[in-house]
């Protein structure tokens, strides 16, 4: 049964980013199995109101106010009206918001229940427990996710510290990993240099992707392979710090800084190296390291957060987050690379077979079913919900919900719903549900091993 | 004032002529004519007796000297209104005086906007409220496209239909106060692309 969705979060294209592409494929799979979906966003310095893409895909970019990174303000009411005027006038069955940081997607998701929608919430990030903006942001969470249909996270691990952060039941919390278009990221065999080692790092240049460890990594692996060479592409506040190494030890030659590069020549960058680098801190799942595999590259990594659950182990050299590990992990990887002890050239092929959209959508569509399927909560169900979050926290939270419940009353008063005018759908295709019926059977497989794994964890 | 919901009207007084219009006015042209000038007479109470407050606030002993000369009927009303303009304050007299005034004056009576294309001439939006016309003509030869989209209107999103003009940054929208609902744009839309660039004539 085709369902309309409306994934909201706070990041959306123009602005690139696993999340952002992570929403467009989901949206682009659900679509072609005969699903209608909407995403909402809040507006762009270039964009704003409602677009569409070039494969008919609508998106609202409602005129917000951005006040770090691309999120926006937390209003907590002010956005019901639009929300509601557009679930309305689009026949929203399912909410569906993604990223944790995004306040846009709590507020989201708080109104589709309150208009007793079916919601679900997709987290992409691993939070810590200590800090003040993890306190708060987990708060947040536990004040969404109390009353939410079900959740998906990214990776195992990543379901594990949200699970925790927002005090859930494990059995409404599911794994669907992300995944990456193969086709985009082939390997290209004559790109890479024939005479010389060339070790690759393309991530945002922050504190959390670990570009301090790349500081104190570089030199030393420079001074200990002498013919090895650095591309490293990506912008961000650490940039200049990896430019002051540069200048300190001079190897301006042997390690080319290419800056921001985007996410379409993110493969033509893989291709010309033989190792992937990624000294993530923390990472949920790590896209980029599949479309680094996906590419042929050798990968070394980090052993953090969900980045053990991505690959194979024939794929990847894993180290510690700390500098001597992962000077020993990539001299290992290089000692490898040269025996010519890795198939490389065998990597796509076996990535293809692992990560499909079309089998994440599959996967999302029967969490879509699992909830229809689920009981409608009244109001004083859910107020017992919110009221279960803390001593102080608990009534705040059902101030909130009474109030956005008035709210919503006084909408329906003002502007009843019978006034709202219905858009009308883009002109799709038929749904291709015998299409995929391999490759359901294949992810059919995958997830009972899933389900293993998770039996082993617990 | 008296306004019912957007209704759409079409004119086609020749094969390469129609006229889209669509009127919050009543139908009927009694009804209209009724609204119309019991609008006006509402708006004209209203003006004079803020006038007359500030007036009779100005010089309050006016109002005996006023009221010798006007009939008995009204002397009890000039009264109660002078009495009413020595109780209440400057500081709370002169916004709402204003205020009163602004809305008899400027409160919209109905709207009633309208497209009109000619062939090979053109088309001319123009939009008509209680303030005055105004219109803009747009040549054929400057017309690159007419299509109906969707924006964030106020509290919601709302359809419109714009015109695409040569050279100009913007779109002109077309109903730009209204903003009546798809069904009604949908047959403006089509009615006018079929007026404008269908070989034959198209009937609507």
């Amino acid at each position: 049964m085709p369902y309309n969705i409306a994934m909201t979060s706070d990041f959306f294209y123009p602005q690139p980013g696993g999340v952002e592409s992570h929403i467009y494929q989901l949206a682009t799979k659900l679509r072609d199995r005969g699903h209608k979906v909407i995403i909402i966003t809040h507006s762009y310095q270039t964009r704003h109101g409602v677009r569409y893409l070039t494969n008919g895909l609508k998106v609202y970019y409602v005129p917000f106010f951005v006040i770090y990174r691309e999120s926006t303000f937390p209003t907590v009411f002010s956005f019901f009206p639009i929300f509601r005027n557009i679930i309305i006038r689009e026949n929203i069955e399912i909410v569906h918001g993604h990223a944790s940081m995004s306040s846009l997607c709590h507020e989201a998701i708080l109104h589709a229940r309150t208009m007793g929608l079916r919601t679900c919430f997709t987290d992409h990030s691993l939070f810590g427990f200590s800090d003040a903006g993890s306190i708060l942001a987990n708060k947040l969470l536990k004040f969404t996710l109390s009353d939410v249909d079900h959740v998906i996270c990214v990776s195992h691990t990543c379901k594990e510290n949200t699970v925790l952060r927002a005090a859930l039941d494990p059995s409404m919390v599911s794994v669907i990993p992300n995944a990456v278009v193969a086709e985009n990221f082939r390997p290209d065999p004559n790109a890479a240099s024939k005479t010389h080692i060339t070790i690759v790092v393309i991530s945002r240049l922050f504190y959390n992707k670990g570009t301090d460890l790349l500081v104190a990594a570089i030199p030393r692996i420079c001074e200990l392979h002498p013919s090895v060479h650095f591309i490293i592409a990506g912008s961000g506040p650490k940039a200049i710090d990896l430019e002051q190494m540069l200048e300190k030890h001079m190897l301006q030659d042997r390690v080319s800084m290419l800056g921001p590069v985007r996410h379409e020549e993110v493969r033509d960058v893989m291709v010309r190296g033989h190792i992937y680098l990624h000294p993530s801190l923390t990472e949920a799942f790590g896209t980029v390291l599949v479309e680094a595999a996906s590419c042929g590259l050798y990968v070394v990594c980090t052993r953090v957060g969900g980045i053990p659950e991505v690959l194979p182990s024939h794929m990847t050299v894993f180290a510690r987050p700390e500098e001597d590990d992962l000077v020993n992990a990539t001299s290992r990887a290089i000692k490898e690379i040269r025996m010519g002890r890795v198939r490389t050239d065998k990597f796509h092929e076996q990535v293809k077979s692992m990560y499909s959209w079309t089998d994440v959508a599959e996967r999302t569509e029967r969490v879509y079913e699992g909830i229809c399927r689920g009981e409608r909560v009244g109001l004083m169900e859910r107020l017992k919900r919110y009221y279960g979050c803390g001593v102080w926290a608990g009534k705040l939270f059902v101030l909130c919900v009474v109030v956005d419940y008035l709210i919503w009353v006084l909408l329906e008063f003002l502007f009843p719903g019978s006034n709202i005018d219905v858009a009308r759908g883009w002109p799709q295709k038929a749904a291709r549900i015998g299409e995929g019926s391999a490759r359901r059977d294949r992810s059919r497989r995958r997830e009972e091993v899933l389900v293993e794994e998770e039996n082993v964890r617990s | 004032m008296f306004a019912t919901s957007p209704k759409l009207r079409v004119r086609s007084p020749s094969p390469t002529t129609v006229e889209f219009t669509v009127t919050t006015a009543p139908r009927k042209i009694l009804a209209r004519q009724v609204v119309t000038w019991s609008t006006v007479l509402l708006r004209l109470l209203a003006c004079s007796s803020a006038v007359l407050l500030i007036l009779l606030k100005y010089y309050p002993s006016q109002a005996f000297t006023l009221s010798t000369h006007v009939h008995t009927y009204i002397h009890p009303l000039l009264q109660y209104i002078s009495a009413l303009a020595t109780r209440i304050s400057w500081r709370c007299l002169l916004p709402c005086v204003i205020a009163s005034l602004y809305i008899a004056i400027f409160a919209p009576g109905y709207t009633e906007e309208s497209l009109l294309v000619i062939r090979d001439l053109g088309v001319q939006i123009s939009t008509t409220t209680w303030g005055g016309r105004r219109s803009r003509f747009i040549p054929t030869s400057a017309v690159r496209d007419l299509w109906i989209h969707e924006g964030f209107c106020g509290f919601g999103v709302r359809f419109y239909l714009a015109v695409v003009v040569e050279g100009e940054e913007g779109v002109v929208v077309v109903f730009p106060t209204l903003l009546p609902n798809r069904r009604i744009l949908e047959l403006v839309w089509r009615g006018a692309k079929g007026c404008l660039y269908e070989p034959r004539r198209v009937g609507r």
